[in-house]
């Protein structure tokens, strides 16, 4: 309680200074001054939020200059929360659009509700460097309306219960044969020895079309969403016939039980839950989650024995070794700054500084790790130990998924898991597929693809739980091409020829 | 005196009704109303030529039904048998302890029935499979939908739909019950001649508001207990307005679906209240 008041205190001392530096050397105060305090809308990962004025809060705003509000949004509802700001046109100054497929998103951006700040970006250090692949990737419509996240380009693979492979004598899998297999073991031959039937192999979640089985399917050979067939039409992947051969193989897998049953009604904390309480022993994830089931697994049991394998070389028959990109090649959204809210290209620039600033090695670092020696220790070999587990999940992990770039530095961890988990993920790189429609142009897909995306989840969750057979799912997408998938895949291909010649 | 209940109803039901008019525009949210180009009856005509509406009126209109004649008489019944506790202390601690799932947000009751359901280490379905029974999905599997959601609503709300009846009782001229008594009739024929007949207008108002909710069915109850497998019975006008306007950002087509809801449930009041009057009731208006 003391802490948080003394927080609060150099919070307010440090907006007094603020505001009084501001005041000094801005010409005229009041309406026409300086910037200095923002509204930022960002996505909450964490179960809960980050106290206001906060340890972190507090040491970024003495870092930035700028007086920071944040409006955490639960990342499960995203996109209700921001459709909803969208249409009310309740924004805040900066704004994280990290659902970079939603219709109403799309359309925001290109009916001229944001800031293009291309020619901006130049006049900052960090902003300046942004490769160019990835303003590429972030542009729609010719058009960069935000300063794109920049993320590790391929972060999924496979982890496995390790602890569980040594128990039943198992080889780490590595092709979808074997990791079939270690389904199959992990379900009937209880590898947690406890003499009761109670894990299973695969353990999924709600999302599994848009994420986990996302990821299988992209072993199988199909695209990142879309892909391009030889005669250079743009597709939906989950129309392909190696996306079908994914799902007759994990409908397989789902009959014999060696996936969570009841997965369509799980959400991603749940999942978390059941993975840390040792229901299920293989997830499809991004490679750096391990660390995090092992973290809540102690916190309940300090005594866990559970270990993992982290795999990113997952192969399957013919196909040669790639994994898709989750992040579309390292763009993980925009952060957007509303023409409504931010009016003036003086406010703009305060914007980008702050999201500039940001970028510094400092705040990558406080929102990273925290406060040093509050949360975490370094040693002489620069490698960093969180000491305070519990703060550290509180204070700075929500911070965590807001950092304009992830790839500032890359700090050795005494968590062998976090090492380990980074490096697999720099590998992954050379395999990436990435989305070929990410920067294509189609009006259809920016009205349409959602409700379109809808059903085949449906229609793929029913086909994987056995309601209706591949003639229905197929059935589905006949009767979505009349429903604009068609036009997309028009509209897409014309867009794809344009720009390949 | 009535002036803060008029600019309530105003400020509040009347002045938001102006949204209405982006059912008939192609409405985007950075134009504005003002901007936004005019459809006409576009969206009506795609709504009612679209599989989707059949799919909705039906899931919607069986729903209503379910509640009607499952969930409404719950609460006069319950008020009749608590009429009769003669127990004080009794009675107020049983009333207490059924008023409470109402004050238990929809997320709360959705979340503890998951719980309970789950296949996955749920209760019920421990105690199924210790039985000797295979365990049944009761969250996915769309023929227990609707039992789930009457049910829920029924837990739910049943307590505190009796206060009404129970005041409308406490209204009952004691002479009556003692005439009845006198004449030879038991308790139940007591209930059925004298306590039934006395609440009989209160039944009737209750039943015109429950008709005129009719496919005002909220959309946050069934939007906690569905998901993609029981998404085909579950369905209904209200998930399809938010699914379609917040989640899928059409906006204007949403509000056209809300706004042909509005008006059925409109026709249905006028109805249900014409009907009562013919029968020689009271009516609401």
């Amino acid at each position: 309680m003391k802490k948080a008041r003394i927080g609060t205190a150099v919070a307010a001392a440090t907006a007094l200074a603020l505001t009084t530096t501001a005041c000094g050397t801005s010409s005229d105060g009041g309406d026409g001054g300086e910037k200095n305090s923002l509204t930022w809308m960002t996505m909450l990962h964490t179960p809960t939020t980050p106290e206001k004025g906060g340890v972190i809060e507090t040491a970024l705003e003495e870092h930035t200059g700028m007086d920071v509000e944040f409006q955490w949004v639960p990342d499960a509802s995203k996109e209700e929360k921001l459709n909803a700001a969208l249409a009310s046109g309740e924004l805040a100054d900066l704004v994280s659009l990290t659902v970079i497929d939603d219709t109403q998103v799309r359309s925001a951006l290109t009916s001229g509700m944001f800031w293009d700040v291309e020619d901006y970006l130049d006049e900052f250090p960090n902003l300046a460097e942004i490769p160019d692949a990835t303003l590429d990737a972030a542009r729609i419509d010719g058009g960069l309306y935000g300063v794109p996240y920049q993320k590790p380009a391929a972060r999924y693979g496979v982890v496995v219960r390790q602890d569980w492979l040594d128990n039943l004598g198992l080889e780490v899998p590595h092709t979808i044969e074997e990791l079939t297999a270690v389904a199959r073991a992990f379900t009937e031959d209880d590898p947690d020895g406890n003499g009761k039937d109670d894990t299973v192999g695969f353990y999924d979640r709600e999302e599994s079309f848009l994420v986990g089985f996302r990821s299988l399917a992209g072993y199988f050979g199909a695209g990142q969403k879309f892909e391009v067939t030889d005669d250079g039409q743009v597709v939906p992947a989950a129309t392909t016939d190696a996306f079908k051969e994914a799902m007759e193989w994990y409908r397989d897998v789902y009959e014999n039980g060696w996936v969570n049953q009841e997965f369509v009604t799980v959400q991603k904390q749940n999942q978390q839950d059941g993975i840390a309480q040792g229901k299920g022993g293989i997830v499809v994830t991004g490679l750096f989650e391990a660390k995090n089931y092992n973290a809540l697994a102690q916190s309940a049991d300090p005594d866990t024995p559970m270990e993992w394998a982290l795999i990113n070389d997952i192969t399957y028959d013919g196909v040669e070794r790639r994994i898709l990109s989750d992040t579309n090649g390292g763009m993980g959204g925009w952060l957007a700054i509303p023409t409504t809210e931010v009016e003036t290209e003086d406010e703009l620039r305060a914007v980008l500084g702050f999201v500039d600033k940001l970028m510094d090695p400092e705040a990558f670092e406080l929102m990273t790790n925290g406060v040093e020696g509050e949360h975490f220790e370094v040693d002489e070999d620069g490698v960093v130990t969180i000491t305070d587990q519990t703060a550290w999940e509180q204070e700075v992990q929500p911070f965590s998924s807001s950092r304009p770039s992830e790839l500032v530095t890359t700090f050795q961890s005494s968590d062998e898991y976090v090492n380990l988990g980074n490096e697999l993920m720099a590998e992954n790189t050379e395999y990436m597929v990435v989305n070929p429609a990410q920067s294509l142009t189609s009006e259809t897909f920016d009205r349409q693809w959602s409700t379109i995306e809808q059903q085949l989840n449906d229609a793929y969750n029913q086909y994987i739980t056995g309601q209706i057979e591949m003639a229905d799912y197929e059935a589905t997408i006949e009767k979505l091409r009349g429903q604009g998938l068609d036009q997309i895949v028009e509209e897409f291909s014309a867009s794809y020829a344009e720009v390949n010649g | 005196m009535a002036v803060p209940g008029i600019l309530y109803f105003l400020v509040f039901k009347y002045a938001p009704m102006g949204g209405l008019v982006i059912a008939f525009q192609d409405y985007m949210p950075f134009l504005g109303i003002g901007g936004s180009p005019w459809v006409g009856f576009d969206h009506f005509v795609r709504l009612f030529t679209e599989d989707t509406f059949l799919l909705l009126l039906r899931n919607t209109v069986v729903v209503s039904l379910l509640l009607l004649v499952f969930a409404f008489p719950v609460p006069i019944i319950l008020a009749l048998l608590l009429n009769e506790v003669r127990t004080r202390a009794f009675r107020r601690t049983v009333q207490s302890v059924i008023y409470l799932p109402h004050f238990m947000s929809w997320v709360i009751v959705a979340s503890i029935f998951y719980v309970l359901l789950s296949t996955d280490g749920g209760s019920v379905n421990n105690v199924i499979v210790a039985a000797g029974g295979e365990p049944v999905p009761f969250l996915t599997d769309p023929d227990w939908l609707r039992p789930l959601y009457v049910g829920q609503e029924i837990w739910k709300g049943a307590g505190w739909g009796t206060i009404v009846y129970l005041a409308a009782m406490t209204a009952v001229d004691v002479q009556l019950y003692e005439a009845a008594e006198l004449d030879g009739a038991n308790r139940l024929q007591q209930t059925w001649h004298v306590t039934l007949p006395a609440i009989r207008p209160t039944i009737i108002v209750m039943f015109i508001l429950a008709i005129g909710d009719f496919l005002e069915l909220g959309f946050e109850h069934m939007f906690l207990v569905m998901n993609s497998l029981n998404r085909e019975v579950g369905e209904i006008f209200d998930t399809y307005v938010y699914t379609a306007g917040i989640q899928n950002g059409q906006l204007s087509y949403a509000a056209a679906v809300g706004l042909f809801k509005g008006l059925v449930g409109l026709l249905l009041v006028v109805m249900a209240n014409r009907l009562a009057k013919r029968f020689g009731e009271e009516g609401v208006y």
